[in-house]
């Protein structure tokens, strides 16, 4: 196919914009008669609110009003397990909750008066890890939890801290662990980190005196945000609107409802001013939504030859003290532990249990790279016990046409090559011999497959409002979040390319408001390409058609025998007879004036084909639907002395089926390997017994800056059209965190033969391995 | 304590009465409605609000007001010429530097403090620079690849 603008790289709409200082972030609007708010976070993790006293915070000079949460546990909400509530009613169940606030006249003034706010509590036995909290006899965190409204298929077990315990069961467990000549089996864990985009949630709300409701938020799904306010306030949907400004980064935490619930809360209680509150850093990392906390206790067998035979995989998943936004997540976690592997038989387990922590939400990765760390990590174990390469096992194993997922999805070349990817991989980092390490340093080469499906909602689909304007020019509305991905410009490249314009005679929409925007799920599961691009060529064709359609009328011709060429549309037999653009697209007018034909504009929609919910018996299901596959691999130098690792070369390619824009798609891949070595090497928010984070501001949590970032990056693609996207485009977005931290780890031990299971690895952790194989040596 | 304080934002002279705790990110965002700088931690770390006071890169949020009398500042908004872009923010754009845009300000100032000053800053000092700035969309690749292209640009236009 010849392109004029896929395939290549187009200049972000929003470029200018951004570098000028002049794009408009939830935090840099100000309202008229706008009032801030500060909220106050408990002392304890788990703990009775025995009383709360306001009285001294109410009369400070500012105060507008001081907001508890009596009432707040008739506001329960949530997408998938309703257990979420605005504030902290009866119990506070993790550090980082809303248990009162203040809104005063500024800041200030507001976070003064939070100082005055008594609060008694009684505290509860605190659990920050999924298995203490599943033991035997654990205190509660959510007593209640029976009574919670659910999606079918999905909830709490009564009586227990389980939230949700998912099953996949595929083939015969035993007769695969039976046919198995090597068994290998380890125990992984993928702490807590935060997605921390350098733009911290934040929202402002007002009520309006007629009755509306209106909000701006930093997040990326305002159309579920818009009935779920409407759902807790009584009001229709129509009357909640909700505003989706720049947003300055996102990588999962914006997704689903974080704080919109606890700010229209406390706007409720001042009626007619709208309050803004904005996350501090400490608020952004424990009071919205953290990433991870996923255990995986995996065991896979294999013949002599290599041949998988069975995985048996259980994730315990301390989701925190809310379990609506991570049920999910557990499941992707539970069903993708096989990574890009076909096991004729599977057990999968994945069980959501509540902790005293603040719950987990969306990670970039989505629950893949958790247990993705488990089977790669074991893929290398389990060829080093058979005496195999690692690449000749996974080339016995790889996913591919004729396998089927452990969800029961037949593949297809259409799904991409994973071979091919690992291919790339192999060459760019394993070829030639390593560098000599000597005395000081010691070099590791480590390789990961990767696979990655989306996890979102079966009737999830991604709006396109497309007009022409007057002069042929077209402006693009859509629902899409643009977080820094580039959306936008994808847009714009692929209306331009299939309505034949120039790039700049298309523009795309700027901010979301559900009052005018199509509307759309929630932007995730790196789907906006496939879906969104998708919705952009049907409401594109729809235009062209109604251009035809018109100028039938206008050559007095069939439509069939006309063409279009982005300035034309014209007689294929005789292109002399033809009608410019400009006078089509608000109907033909003749030369009395009288007008004929539509105004030509289309709205359109994209849904995944068949996509479902599991099967209640056997956990499988229509649930991936679309993948990507690629394939990870580093190299890496240890410094023995220090500890420290630094990733010398990182490569990544991925089947994505088509290249839109080749520099976004290399931008997207290098930001996903740092996140991916952040949270390998350096990320973790670390909670101590009693609940309370060791390291919730910047500078002690690691995130990584740029004298971390690998010395140098391999990103290829690999091009197998698919069957779903536009011009077969897969998603991208999130793939590249997801084989990073099994990649390293399979390097370190190619460094020092030393097995890490758990992340991150730190320079201690490499000293203390070092010292302890040094004792038994 | 309530401060009153004068000082030269992108060429123009200011006056502001601002409250004692405020810092200078307050008083170019509230006070004077310079949005452009940004605010992302609570640590003084991930430079997002980096701005030019008298040449050099600072953080305005921990930037005392006392310390701004009568100094010269510049911020994001203060550094392309009309409609067009500084050679910073050009390159960056070319390089595919700009993804969500948070960071974006705060590194364009940096740089403009460390390339207007020392043309021939190294690569070492370049990395010194952005290394006080955090990015969670790029992984710092095409950042760095912007940086220099400016720097390449500007010498350029110095030698043209």
């Amino acid at each position: 196919m010849n392109f004029v603008h896929v395939g290549k790289d187009a200049t972000r709409p929003d470029a200018v914009a951004k570098v000028t200082g002049r794009s408009v972030y939830l935090d840099d609007i100000c309202l008229p008669g706008m009032l801030q708010a500060a909220i106050l976070r408990p002392e304890h993790a788990h703990a009775k609110i025995v009383s709360i006293d306001c009285s001294a915070a109410e009369t400070q000079p500012g105060v507008v009003a001081v907001v508890t949460g009596k009432g707040a546990s008739q506001l329960r909400y949530g997408d998938n397990i309703r257990d979420l509530m605005p504030m902290a009613e009866f119990k506070v169940r993790h550090i980082g909750e809303a248990v009162a606030a203040v809104v005063a006249e500024d800041l200030h003034a507001a976070k003064q008066a939070l100082k005055l706010i008594r609060v008694e509590y009684e505290p509860l036995p605190v659990y920050t890890d999924a298995l203490s909290a599943m033991a035997d006899g654990a205190a509660l965190i959510h007593e209640e939890s029976g009574e919670y409204w659910h999606l079918p298929g999905l909830g709490p077990e009564p009586g227990t801290n389980i939230a949700n315990h998912y099953h996949l069961i595929k083939g015969d467990i035993q007769q695969g662990f039976a046919e198995a000549d090597a068994i290998v089996e380890g125990d992984f864990n993928y702490p807590f980190g935060s997605s921390a985009a350098i733009e911290p949630h934040g929202a402002i709300c007002v009520f309006h005196p007629d009755g509306r409701i209106e909000i701006w938020s930093s997040s990326i799904c305002p159309f579920i945000v818009q009935d779920e306010i409407a759902r807790a306030y009584g009001r229709s949907a129509n009357q909640v609107r909700v505003h989706i400004p720049e947003l300055g980064g996102c990588f999962g935490y914006k997704s689903d409802l974080t704080i919109e619930q606890t700010v229209a809360h406390i706007a409720s209680c001042v009626p007619g001013r709208p309050v803004k509150w904005v996350a501090s850093r400490k608020e952004d990392l424990l009071s919205t939504l953290l990433g991870h906390g996923i255990r995986t206790r995996m065991k896979i067998g294999a013949r002599k030859d290599g041949k998988l035979t069975a995985i048996d995989s259980k994730v315990y998943h301390a989701t925190g003290a809310y379990s609506d936004t991570g049920v999910h997540v557990c499941i992707a976690a539970g069903h993708n532990a096989t990574g890009t592997y076909e096991f004729p038989h599977a057990d999968l387990h994945a069980y959501l249990v509540y902790t005293n922590t603040p719950p987990i939400g969306a990670y970039r990765g989505y629950g893949h790279q958790e247990s993705q760390l488990a089977i790669e990590r074991l893929m290398d174990i389990l060829a080093r016990k058979l005496s195999m390469s690692p690449f000749a096992l996974r080339e016995k194993n790889y996913l591919g046409p004729g396998t089927t997922t452990a969800l029961g999805e037949p593949l297809h070349a259409t799904n991409g090559d994973v071979r091919a990817c690992a291919e790339i991989v192999r060459r760019a980092v394993f070829s030639g011999d390593k560098p000599a390490g000597g005395d000081r340093y010691a070099y590791g080469r480590g390789f990961a497959g990767v696979m990655k499906s989306p996890k979102g909602a079966p009737h999830s689909s991604k709006g396109c409002y497309m007009k022409f304007n007057g002069d042929g020019s077209v402006t693009i509305a859509m629902g899409g979040a643009e977080v820094g991905q580039g959306l936008r410009t994808v847009v714009q490249q692929l209306a331009a390319e299939r309505l034949k314009l120039p790039l700049e005679r298309v523009s795309v929409y700027t901010e979301i408001d559900t009052g005018f925007s199509p509307w759309e799920w929630q932007t995730i599961g790196s789907m906006f390409t496939i879906q969104g691009g998708k919705a952009v060529l049907r409401a594109a064709d729809k235009m062209i058609a109604m251009l035809k359609r018109t100028a039938a009328q206008a050559l007095r011709c069939d439509e069939d025998r006309l063409d279009y060429d982005g300035d034309f549309v014209f007689l294929k037999s005789d292109p002399s007879q033809h009608v410019p653009l400009a006078r089509l697209v608000r109907g033909y007018m003749y030369e009395n004036g009288m007008t004929v034909g539509e105004v030509v504009q289309a709205t359109s929609d994209c849904r995944l084909p068949r996509y479902s919910g599991a099967d209640p018996a056997t956990g499988q299901g229509n649930m991936g639907v679309t993948y990507t596959f690629g394939a990870q691999g580093c190299e890496l130098k240890i410094d023995k002395q220090t500890g420290e690792i630094t990733v010398e070369h990182f490569a990544s390619a991925f089947d994505v089926g088509r290249v839109i824009n080749p520099k976004q798609i290399r931008g997207q891949v290098a930001g996903g390997v740092m996140m991916g070595i952040g949270a390998s090497l350096y990320e973790e928010l670390v909670f101590d017994a009693d609940g309370k984070c060791k390291n919730p501001h910047f500078r002690k949590y690691g995130f990584p800056t740029i004298k971390q970032a690998p010395r140098k990056q391999t990103i290829e693609f690999v091009e197998n059209p698919g069957e779903i996207g536009p011009y077969g485009a897969r998603g991208i977005g999130e793939h590249p965190v997801v084989g990073v931290a099994p990649a390293i780890l399979n390097a370190i031990h190619d460094a020092i033969g030393v097995d890490f299971f758990e992340l991150p690895i730190r320079p201690a952790d490499v000293l203390a391995a070092l010292g302890s194989s040094a004792e038994e040596a | 304590m309530a401060q009153t304080v004068t000082f030269k934002v992108n060429g123009v002279e200011r006056t502001v009465h601002a409250a004692g705790w405020e810092k200078l990110l307050d008083v170019l965002r509230l006070h004077l409605g310079l949005t452009g700088t940004k605010c992302g931690c609570d640590d003084y770390t991930c430079g997002a609000c980096v701005v030019v006071v008298n040449g050099k890169a600072q953080r305005a949020c921990s930037f005392p007001l006392k310390k701004i009398e009568g100094s010269q500042v510049v911020t994001i908004e203060g550094v392309a010429d009309g409609e067009h872009l500084h050679p910073i923010q050009q390159a960056l754009i070319d390089a595919g530097a700009v993804q969500c845009g948070y960071c974006i300000p705060g590194i364009v100032m940096e740089l403009y403090a460390l390339l207007e000053s020392k043309p021939d800053a190294s690569r070492d000092e370049i990395l010194d620079a952005l290394d006080k700035h955090m990015c969670r969309c790029t992984g710092y690749e095409a950042i760095l690849e912007g940086a220099l292209l400016a720097q390449a640009r500007m010498r350029k236009a110095r030698a043209g």
